[in-house]
């Protein structure tokens, strides 16, 4: 190792696994967009890559709780119908009134943040591994949202989200997208979260030996349930955000979420066993989802082939950066 | 804190061995025992339902009903348990089933020949897309959990390519013989049954012992010379042929193919493995308990639709039952451990 002090990789040689991949995934998000660029120069317009962040933003959003939850070595796969669950509260309690919403987000809010904190005691008091329990309430959400909505057919059910709302996301300050500027100020809470206060530490000591953390102190149960109610809370702002930018709830909303939640996560750097990573790579992970599948479609690729190219893409990433140490 | 070990310490030394045996059969068989129960409690639960609805026993239509739409579970889950007694989980069992039930209902023809051939065709695309898993977790070193969300991915997007609309066709005949009746016996009843033979047999070899040793202890297995990559890499090889058996099977009861049938599997293959008592950390359960838990699934909805619960509410109590049956599981142990 001594011997190659003095190339010019040194720089590279000094950084972590983690933060190699959230480099490359700067780098690959550039790389697309130069080549989106080439087939068609108006797709790097500050127009539409304002209108592709904007898009990102959802995926990043839901991915800020996906890290936290990974992070401590968990996985959530509630994701989907919290979020459309939460998005249907928001348009069927406030119907479309903005005298409402000054109460409703609140609610939603804090109902997101219950479900959330459900999935953490579940998994502490009763032992049940974070996959059944997430994907228990994944059903429950589900079941609930067609169930008291009649499959949809309620008449609260076609309300558009509550102006004012709308604008919070769609709207423009200084030429920005106000949605962007929210994702901004989760991004930037997130990262004070990780990487300066000491719920963060203790996040980052659970993730990587949890038994090592209980006995150096640290509150394991509560940091568990905390992180599980981050999932749950940034699933509802989601939810919120994309009501608001498609103006209405509509069933299945939150679908493609879990996959691309789990998938920012991990091609932003982050190790799904937990412990290493932060939510900068996130953000790269999810500008680059985005991205990706916006170039093929630019390339008239097909969903079958931007389907394959995104499992091929993430298994390329891994391959680069997430791969564990031999064992001995 | 001391005086209670010692306690119970020496009340261990005065258990009989054959109480001691008794007692660690239990043990190790609480959770299947346990999801046998459930199972017992969900058919008497269906038969009184029935009986108040219809006025009648059911009889060889509604078992082979019931079986018929819990075969493709039970295939995948029986997969889904050679992958998580390792310790991993498969999410890509969806996938793998989309393009197995597509490929079958695009090419099957009808004839003897064709069908024989699409059938060892189907199982070596599902054991293929096995293999791929298995050598990018072992040698890829990488995660099961993402290098099967990333194949999932992958063949839900080969399997649109190749049935880009609901479609194809099974032969009758095919049908007729994995979903149809063998004199009155309903063939699937006798998958069923060759199922768990199989199981019996296969949990003695050297590969499903392996199998549980590296769920046990992967380290310890690795330093004791068992070929850990080879045996998880067969582990997921023959996970994926069982999905491109449920793959197969779905395609014959719904006579044609639909590229997206599939995706619901990944979900509920873990959730009957869940249910049947197969620990998601390794090394604890076995098929028959998975395959008991499929029916467990079928039944549920069975019973959900015999009392009049609005069918939009399904999702919601599969999900509630689910996380109950492991709270339920939960309690058990830590009763029978205070016990102890």
């Amino acid at each position: 190792m001594s011997t190659e002090q003095r190339t010019f990789l040194q720089p590279w040689h000094r950084l972590s696994h983690s933060q190699r991949g959230t480099l490359l995934a700067y780098i690959a998000v550039f790389v697309l967009f130069i080549v989106g660029g080439i087939y068609r120069p108006s797709f790097v317009y500050p127009n539409n890559i304002g209108q592709l962040l904007l898009l990102a933003s959802f995926v990043g959003i839901v991915a800020a709780g996906q890290t936290f939850v990974i992070l401590i070595g968990g996985i959530d796969l509630s994701v989907p119908w919290v979020l459309n669950a939460m998005a249907v509260l928001l348009t069927t309690t406030s119907l479309g009134m903005d005298s409402r919403a000054w109460w409703v987000v609140p609610l939603v809010l804090l109902v997101g943040l219950a479900i959330g904190i459900v999935n953490g005691l579940g998994i502490v008091l009763f032992e049940i591994p974070p996959v059944v329990m997430t994907l228990g309430m994944n059903g429950v959400m589900q079941g609930l949202v067609l169930g008291l909505t009649g499959g949809f057919t309620c008449s609260a059910c076609n309300s558009v989200a509550p102006p004012s709302v709308q604008t919070v996301i769609t709207g423009q300050l200084l030429g920005i997208p106000a949605g962007l500027l929210v994702w901004l100020l989760i991004a930037v809470l997130a990262g004070l979260v990780l990487g300066f206060t000491t719920l963060g530490r203790r996040i980052y000591a659970l993730g990587n030996n949890a038994v090592a953390a209980y006995l150096a102190g640290v509150n394991v149960r509560l940091v568990t349930v905390i992180v599980y109610a981050l999932g749950g809370l940034f699933a509802s702002i989601a939810g919120i955000a994309l009501t608001a930018f498609g103006q209405q709830a509509t069933l299945g909303m939150g679908d493609p979420y879990l996959f691309d939640s789990i998938a920012a996560v991990v091609i932003g750097g982050t190790s799904i066993l937990g412990g290493r990573g932060n939510y900068w790579g996130t953000i790269a992970g999810a500008i680059f989802l985005v991205v990706l599948r916006a170039v093929l479609q630019e390339y008239n690729i097909s969903e079958a082939g931007r389907s394959i190219a995104t499992g091929v893409v993430i298994l390329v990433a891994l391959l680069l950066y997430g791969r564990e140490a031999r064992e001995v | 804190m001391s005086t209670t070990e010692t306690k119970s310490d020496v009340e261990r030394a005065q258990r009989t061995p054959a109480d001691l045996r008794l007692h660690y059969y239990g043990a190790q068989n609480v959770p299947l025992l346990l999801s046998i129960g459930i199972l017992v409690a969900m058919i008497m639960l269906y038969l009184i339902l029935f009986v108040l609805a219809q006025r009648r026993l059911p009889g060889s239509f509604e078992l082979s009903t019931t079986l018929n739409n819990t075969m493709s579970v039970g295939l995948a889950a029986v997969g889904q348990t050679l992958v998580v007694l390792t310790g991993g989980i498969d999410l890509s069992v969806g996938g793998i089933v989309d393009v197995t039930n597509s490929v079958a209902a695009q090419t099957m023809h009808d004839n003897p020949g064709s069908m024989l051939g699409i059938t060892l065709l189907v199982l070596a695309i599902g054991a293929g897309a096995g293999l791929i898993n298995g050598l990018l977790v072992t040698y890829g070193r990488l995660q099961p959990i993402i290098v099967t969300i990333a194949t999932l991915a992958i063949w839900q997007g080969v399997a649109l390519l190749v049935l880009p609309q609901q479609g194809g066709a099974i032969p009758p005949g095919f049908t007729n013989l994995l979903a149809g009746n063998i004199g009155i016996v309903p063939s699937s009843l006798v998958i069923f049954i060759l199922l768990i033979l199989l199981w019996q047999v296969l949990r003695r070899t050297r590969f499903l012992v392996t199998l549980y040793a590296i769920g046990n202890d992967e380290r310890a297995a690795r330093a004791n010379g068992v070929p850990v990559n080879l045996a998880k890499i067969g582990a997921y090889t023959v996970g994926g042929l069982f999905s491109g058996a449920a793959g197969l099977y779905l395609a014959a009861v719904a006579t044609s193919g639909d590229a997206t049938s599939g995706t619901p599997l990944t979900l509920t293959s873990i959730a009957a493995v869940v249910l049947g008592g197969v620990s998601l950390f390794g090394g604890r359960g076995s098929a028959v308990g998975s395959l008991v838990g499929a029916c467990i699934l079928t039944l549920l909805l069975n019973v959900l639709f015999f009392a009049g619960i609005n069918p939009q509410l399904q999702e919601f109590f599969q999900g509630l039952f689910l996380i109950l049956a492991v709270v339920a599981s939960t309690l058990v142990r830590r009763f029978l451990q205070s016990e102890r």
